[in-house]
């Protein structure tokens, strides 16, 4: 018999009782049998782990494919130097690629709503070539020095608090090579996008620079519970240059295709609206507006500000959790005349400049 | 994002990782990867590089959960970061890439040299062992997985693979185990050793 037979054999316990002791004994005498035994028994041990093994890599990845995705597009931020010092003003040069926390990856919308999909218009401002020749023409003569290159997206955003975090619109961020904030007291400021939550369609970008954001005193905050229909609502954002105010009233308790993280409003939305805060009576942040129904024109939705924090609270990073749910500590915004409310929410209100490689 | 999440502790998640429990195996997974993602794409890593390094990380946590008297001294972020952190450094240096290490100041760190090491050594083995897989290109490979992994019985192999009977599927195997035994150990067979 071949000495991988007898192995096999004695392992698999098929020897007869007195072989079995034959070849114990053969172990006892023969040491280079014995080596050989011991040879195959940890070609065959090794067999076995190595299956297991890779059983449990396979079934990690089925874990991670299944909990983070693959479509859970995780945009990677990358500082391109020379885009910087040719367009640049203040803006701040990330040490390196911004860490990213994807907080879902189910679908930005789910099924039953992607079948009427097309109704829906986010409001993201696609820049076209035409577009660009308006706002340059306007411009034209009151430009002294080169304007830096046009975005490919623009939209809205506000600051979630004194950290120096801005909320936006996870669709208008998606597949960004940068992402660049400005408005009335800030100049163009590269942010790094923290985080992305494609189901709520909400973003959260960071300004790097503490500079810029330590004397950042947030008049609002983020209401905790869903407010009441009728409510009184505005919201700020920038579908053109200059920040624009629209008021209305809070219309339903839920969204778009009954999704009930949204809600409608009936403010006259236009692209660019999106990312931007909506407002109560007391200056509290009750939602981000998200897009309307394509056509009609008093017809907006904002995700509601309980979802945002819900999906905030559920972050994992503990210290990334604690620093974006830090909010202000007071509500100045109470009581105080409207007017009065928006001067003092103008400067935590942005016009979002997205830049991508591809289209 | 994920409503009604079971809350599990530590202890929870050793002893199911110990025993294999697919769910417990779920939450933890989840609820530690950010901590490696942010960490990698913090240093220069990209997401597919911080997927397989968490991955790897929780194949050596496994490993040690296995080990009789296994105790963990700290808390498991701290065991899962530092161990995602030291094999994320060795890749760095392997790839010889200039990189700015930014180390996050709210993790703790504690030493995992055993553990890693220890880890690299099996890994480096079971992968000799795929690779020599590999080379023994099929029917060797499935025949061999058949008969010590499957545990099918010769008769059952010379069914599966059509030999005309046990004696001859014995046959087969035996040849494919000994190239098997000359890949992987790189010696002379076994055969050569005396025959009883």
């Amino acid at each position: 018999m071949r000495p991988i037979d007898l192995f096999d054999d004695y392992l698999n316990g098929e020897l007869s009782a007195n072989d079995a002791a034959e070849f114990e004994a053969r172990l006892n005498s023969d040491p280079t049998f014995a080596n050989a035994f011991e040879q195959h028994k940890t070609l065959v041990d090794t067999l076995n782990r190595n299956e297991k093994r890779n059983a449990f890599k396979n079934k990690l990845k089925a874990i991670h494919a299944s909990a983070f995705g693959n479509d859970a597009k995780i945009i990677s931020i990358k500082t391109e130097e020379g885009f910087v010092k040719r367009y640049g003003k203040t803006v701040l040069v990330a040490a390196s690629t911004a860490a990213i926390v994807v907080l879902s990856t189910v679908a930005a919308i789910s099924p039953g709503v992607k079948q009427t999909i097309n109704d829906f218009t986010e409001l993201s401002f696609k820049v076209s070539a035409s577009n660009n020749a308006v706002v340059e023409g306007i411009k034209e003569g009151a430009r002294q020095k080169p304007l830096p290159a046009p975005a490919n997206m623009e939209g809205s955003a506000f600051a979630l608090n004194n950290k120096g975090y801005i909320i936006t619109s996870s669709h208008m961020v998606k597949g960004a090579d940068s992402v660049f904030v400005q408005n009335g007291s800030l100049e163009r400021t590269l942010t790094e996008v923290i985080l992305i939550d494609p189901k709520l369609d909400i973003a959260i970008l960071k300004i790097t620079n503490a500079d810029i954001t330590k004397k950042w005193e947030v008049p609002f905050t983020f209401h905790q519970k869903p407010t009441d229909i009728g409510e009184t609502v505005y919201t700020l954002g920038y579908p053109r240059k200059d920040m624009v105010y629209g008021e209305g009233s809070l219309s339903s308790l839920s969204g778009y295709s009954n999704d009930t993280t949204m809600y409608q409003i009936s403010i006259p939305v236009n692209p660019g609206n999106s990312g931007g805060p909506l407002l109560n009576d007391q200056g509290n942040v009750i939602g981000v507006i998200r897009g309307k129904i394509t056509g009609a024109e008093a017809t907006g939705f904002a995700i509601k500000s309980n979802e945002i924090l819900k999906s905030i609270s559920s972050i994992t990073v503990d210290s990334i959790r604690t620093e974006l749910l830090s909010q202000p500590k007071k509500q100045a915004l109470k009581g105080l005349k409207r007017t009065e409310q928006i001067k003092r929410i103008n400067p935590y209100v942005f016009n979002v400049l997205v830049y991508k490689k591809d289209i | 994002m994920s409503k009604n999440k079971v809350q599990y502790t530590e202890d929870q998640f050793i002893d199911g990782l110990r025993t294999g429990d697919n769910e417990i195996l779920n939450a933890l997974y989840k609820k530690y990867y950010n901590i490696v993602l942010k960490f990698i794409v913090n240093n220069s890593g990209s997401q597919e590089a911080a997927q397989d390094i968490y991955q790897e990380t929780i194949i050596v946590l496994y490993e040690n959960v296995q080990k009789p008297g296994f105790e963990l001294n700290c808390q498991l972020q701290t065991y899962i970061y530092s161990i995602a952190k030291r094999l994320w450094l060795k890749q760095l240096k392997k790839n010889s890439k200039t990189f700015l290490f930014k180390d996050d100041d709210e993790n703790e760190v504690v030493d995992v040299t055993e553990d890693v090491t220890a880890h690299e050594t099996k890994e480096a083995e079971l992968e000799k062992m795929n690779q020599s897989l590999a080379e023994l290109g099929e029917p060797c490979a499935t025949l061999i997985k058949d008969f010590y992994i499957q545990k099918l019985s010769m008769d059952e192999i010379a069914e599966k693979f059509g030999y005309t009977n046990a004696d001859n599927a014995k046959n087969q195997k035996y040849k494919c185990l000994q190239r098997l035994k000359k890949s992987f150990f790189e010696l002379l067979p076994v055969e050569q050793i005396e025959r009883k």
